[in-house]
């Protein structure tokens, strides 16, 4: 009896020791202790983050991928990094961006292929081509652009990124930061200096005492200082640690990159432990393994529907409660990290509108135990997450929060109940979708089940009212507050509105005795797409003072998406196994 | 039978189904004016699905608009009016239904709030430069004709004319001066060019409007665009005339003539609505993240003065903080002329407060509810355990 418990928790012990496992530190790499680089702080984009931050978020952006294949190797975003600021030559040589657009391969004469990724070396020649071609498309506002000229633009500033990374530490063409130090007081070494202070995407060298905490500079501005007064003493560390990387030298690297973490610790000692903690949180990637524990939540469910159910579905929920909890952690640590409640941006929502739905879905398991609150628990958190991991690719994840929406007090208040109301709906749509298909696929259909799924559903939408109404009252007051009205007709407000509106009919419908259980159910399928739409399709109308993130490429993902629940409810609605012949 | 009719039409008005027919009008509405922002900007979409009662549409061919579809408003008050026969002909008082009575309640108040916001909400604006003192509002959408007495260089006393009197062939009246206007032609927009060669001459034989050709255009659709309002007047006292004059809110070049002794600025500009207290910019302040363009906030230090109530004090307006004062809020909007100019809007609302109450109603209201109903499906579930 005891150790068939303890084997149903076995798999969800195992999974979190995977989890930890993946914390430990990997072996150097050719002897470059890399990873000690990859927690530096730097200042980019607002925020004082480690290297390893930078080098993943630029290469999300620019290949899409967080490695580059070279030289039969998988090159990690430090190495990348390192070879893109001391080795640039190499870093030219790997095939770093992403192109699928037909016109835009067209543009530099080639062929669509099975590779899609390409060298800046082999973009180079094409470059005052596609400098012009994207000029021109950004003339135009970003609704009126065709999918070429979203996809130049797309290409010249991934480019452009590019360009600022490979000169952030040091100009590409330099022969190194100690021959530049020498070289300081000539004419020459001012202008390069200059360019260089112009060009770098980073602050590596943190504020001296008696500066106050934003006196981040890059090595431009350090090297312009140094001119006649003694340089920054990391300016010295670099040069060494950069000299080392250049010639293959892993000692001397490793001495420079040590001598900048003990610098740092002594400068700005909350700065490196903040980077640690990202550096950390970076390598774990709790999202990605959440993911990939929620599809085996999944799988193990769908065998225990075959095979041994008494114990495939226990296994099912103790690896569905690990996911959580690996989901959890994660999210707890980007509220640590960024200082701010858990949304702030469309990535954020993803993330905590599958959280949200996963304790939900736990909870309705613990409450019926049918297996039903596991299966759309770990689909709506594989779901979420697969959004946020396609929405991770537009840049650092923990941006900064422009001046209207910096206020934690609304962001942890209207933002996250606004988000639970999504949770729920989403979630009385995929109880809604599992009895759709249960209805059609499964051998015999117990009533006890069916009664337990339809008051799942109807729950879960007084849930979802109460907090999308809340929700939205709460953006009312906050609209009230910062732009002087309550309610504005504002595209995302309306699609909020629409959600409460929608749950409301259900709830109307339902006490009039207007629809059954088959009603709901279709009805609540509805929902998905009512809140997709106002999730995500208020963005890509450009439009009103919320569209903050637009996107390009998602329309044709909701517009399939937004098929496939019309056809589900056609599915809910008809007949049990409509397709098989009747019998007398 | 009449009796039977009025019960059958009581019973229909307090009916589910109304309720869920307007929901459904409501919903398709809603989708229907998100849709039509990116055409008709945001406040014309309002008020053509939202804000009016009838959807009306021009049909191709016909000479007159139809109405096809109930509009904001109308469903708003088939709600209110289904609602509140619903509380009276449901009403009893079951401690049950508390909750959900509470929060419809709360609902007829928040619908009353928007058509309070419709009916009497005005907005406008406050444009100041540091160190500059405004004693007056702006309106975003309305023009006037501006008559600035300059001649006591210490003291300009204003006058202005609004719009809707700026119709051709009117000829009006300023008061408190001898002058009258007469309007010879109004433009809502225009198009304003140098006057070429083989132009036609233009109306203005006087300023700067000579040699302008203006071209009239449609009005400005979207909410970001504003209109170049124009016209051709004639300024005439005591039967003299003094020329033809032409005024836009595009021509900044100041354009003045004098009569007996007294010296007047003509200009077309935001309507101006004056207040009985001053405000001055002391300082702006546009604060940005180290090493980035992006805004982490936009403030203004103002100094309100309004000596007849002996009030002398200085305010910082900023994101999420508004001054309320005289029944308006002034909100942090925008800002110009390298960060040394201010935009605040400012909000007359008399039913600001409505939204307000009627959310705390509706989320009691929806707790006590699910309370409830919480507590009595645990209830019924204890018993099944217990029968079970």
């Amino acid at each position: 009896m005891k150790l068939s418990k303890l084997f149903t928790w076995l798999p969800g012990l195992i999974a979190l020791a995977a989890v930890l496992a993946t914390a430990l530190p990997p072996a150097r790499i050719r002897g470059f202790d890399m990873d000690k680089f990859g927690r530096l702080p730097v200042l980019e984009g607002g925020r004082v983050k480690p290297l390893d931050s930078v080098a993943r978020n630029a290469l999300l952006m620019i290949r899409s991928k967080q490695s580059v294949p070279f030289e039969g190797r998988e090159l990690g975003p430090d190495e990348w990094l390192l070879d893109l600021l001391f080795r640039p030559q190499t870093a030219d040589a790997q095939p770093v961006f992403v192109i699928n657009d037909p016109d835009v391969l067209g543009l530099m004469g080639l062929k669509q292929s099975a590779n899609r990724y390409f060298s800046f070396d082999a973009i180079a020649p094409r470059l005052q081509e596609i400098e012009n071609q994207a000029r021109a498309a950004q003339a135009l506002e970003s609704a009126q652009r065709s999918r070429f000229q979203n996809a130049v633009v797309n290409l010249y500033e991934r480019l452009l990124l590019f360009n600022q990374l490979e000169n952030s530490v040091q100009l590409g063409d330099s022969p190194g930061l100690y021959l530049e130090l020498q070289a300081l007081g000539t004419p020459q070494a001012a202008e390069r200096n200059k360019s260089l202070a112009g060009a770098a995407r980073f602050r590596i060298l943190a504020p001296l005492p008696g500066q106050g905490p934003d006196a981040w500079q890059n090595t431009g501005e350090g090297l312009i200082a140094a001119n006649g007064a003694a340089p920054h003493p990391a300016l010295v560390s670099l040069a060494l640690a950069g000299a080392g990387y250049k010639a293959g030298q892993p000692e001397a690297f490793n001495q420079g990159v040590a001598e900048l973490q003990g610098l740092t610790a002594n400068l700005r000692p909350q700065a490196l432990r903040h980077a640690d903690s990202e550096f950390l949180f970076n390598r774990i990637q709790p999202f990605y393994l959440g993911m990939v524990i929620y599809v085996l939540a999944l799988l193990t469910l769908f065998a225990s529907w075959l095979w041994r159910r008494d114990l495939l579905q226990p296994a099912a929920f103790s690896l569905l409660a690990a996911g959580a909890l690996v989901h959890t952690v994660g999210l707890v640590s980007r509220i640590l990290l960024q200082g701010r409640p858990p949304v702030t941006n469309l990535y954020s929502s993803a993330v905590f509108v599958g959280w949200a739905a996963v304790i939900l879905g736990v909870i309705l398991e613990r409450m019926y135990r049918k297996g039903f609150g596991t299966a759309v628990a770990a689909s709506a958190g594989f779901a979420s997450l697969i959004i946020a991991h396609h929405l991770a690719m537009e840049g650092d994840t923990m941006e900064m929060m422009r001046a209207v929406l910096d206020s934690n007090f609304w962001l942890a208040t209207h933002v996250v109940t606004v988000t639970v109301g999504y949770s729920g709906t989403f979630l009385a749509g995929i109880i809604a979708i599992a009895y759709t298909l249960r209805k059609h696929i499964a051998p015999t259909l117990d009533p006890a089940t069916t009664r337990t799924l339809v008051d799942m559903t109807y729950g879960i939408v007084c849930f979802a009212l109460l907090f999308s109404f809340v929700g939205t009252v709460l953006g009312g007051i906050w609209a009230d507050q910062s732009w002087g009205r309550f309610w504005g007709w504002d595209p995302k407000e309306n699609g909020a509105l629409l959600i409460v509106l929608w749950n409301a009919v259900i709830l109307h419908c339902r006490w009039g005795d207007y629809i059954r259980d088959k009603g709901l159910m279709a009805c609540a399928i509805f929902g998905n797409i009512i809140t997709s739409l106002s999730w995500f399709g208020v963005n890509m109308l450009g439009i009103g003072l919320h569209s903050y993130g637009f996107m390009d490429q998602a329309f044709w993902v909701l517009a399939w998406f937004v098929a496939s629940q019309l056809a589900l409810i056609v599915l809910c609605l008809m007949p049990r196994r409509f397709w098989a012949a009747r019998t007398t | 039978m009449i009796k039977a009719l009025a019960v059958r039409c009581w019973n229909f008005l307090a009916s589910l189904q109304v309720t869920i027919v307007a929901l459904v009008l409501l919903m398709a509405l809603v989708v229907l004016c998100t849709l039509a922002q990116t055409d008709l900007g945001t406040l014309g979409a309002v008020n053509a699905y939202m804000r009016s009662f009838l959807v009306w549409r021009q049909m191709r061919g016909l000479p007159f608009p139809l109405p096809l579809f109930p509009g904001g408003a109308l469903v708003g008050l088939v709600l209110v009016l289904n609602l509140t026969a619903a509380l009276v002909k449901r009403f009893d008082f079951n401690p049950r239904k508390l909750g959900l009575w509470v929060v419809h309640a709360g609902l007829i108040l928040l619908v009353a709030g928007e058509f309070a916001t419709g009916a009497f909400q005005v907005d406008t604006r406050m444009t100041i430069e540091e160190g500059q003192t405004v004693h007056f509002l702006e309106s975003y959408r309305q023009m006037e004709l501006g008559l600035s007495d300059v001649t006591d260089p210490a003291h300009t006393e204003e006058y202005g004319i609004p719009d809707p009197l700026l119709r051709a062939g009117a000829s009006v009246p300023v008061p408190g001066t001898p002058l009258s206007i007469k309007i010879k032609r109004f433009y809502v927009n225009a198009e304003l060019a140098p006057r070429a060669a083989g132009d036609p001459p233009s109306m203005a034989n006087m300023g700067v409007g000579a040699n302008v050709k203006i071209t009239e255009t449609a009005p400005a659709a979207s909410d970001k665009e504003g209109n170049a309002t124009s016209a051709f007047i004639e300024p005439v006292a005591g039967g003299t005339s003094y020329g033809t004059w032409l005024v836009s809110s595009v021509l900044g070049a100041p354009q003045s003539f004098i009569h007996e002794g007294r010296t007047y600025l003509l200009s077309m500009r935001p309507r101006r609505y004056y207040l009985p207290y001053a405000v001055t910019l002391k300082k702006f302040s546009h604060d940005i993240y180290p090493g980035t363009d992006i805004p982490k906030n936009f403030s203004s230090l103002v100094h309100l003065s309004n000596p007849a109530k002996g009030e002398e004090r200085d305010v910082l307006i900023y994101m999420n903080q508004p001054l309320r004062y005289d029944g308006k809020a002034f909100y942090q909007a925008s800002y110009g002329k390298g960060d040394t100019l201010s935009i605040l809007q400012v909000v007359a609302n008399p039913g600001w407060l409505l939204p307000y109450i009627s959310c705390a109603l509706i989320t009691l209201g929806l707790l006590v509810h699910f309370c409830i109903t919480l507590f009595n499906a645990i209830k019924r579930r204890q018993l099944s355990g217990e029968t079970a």
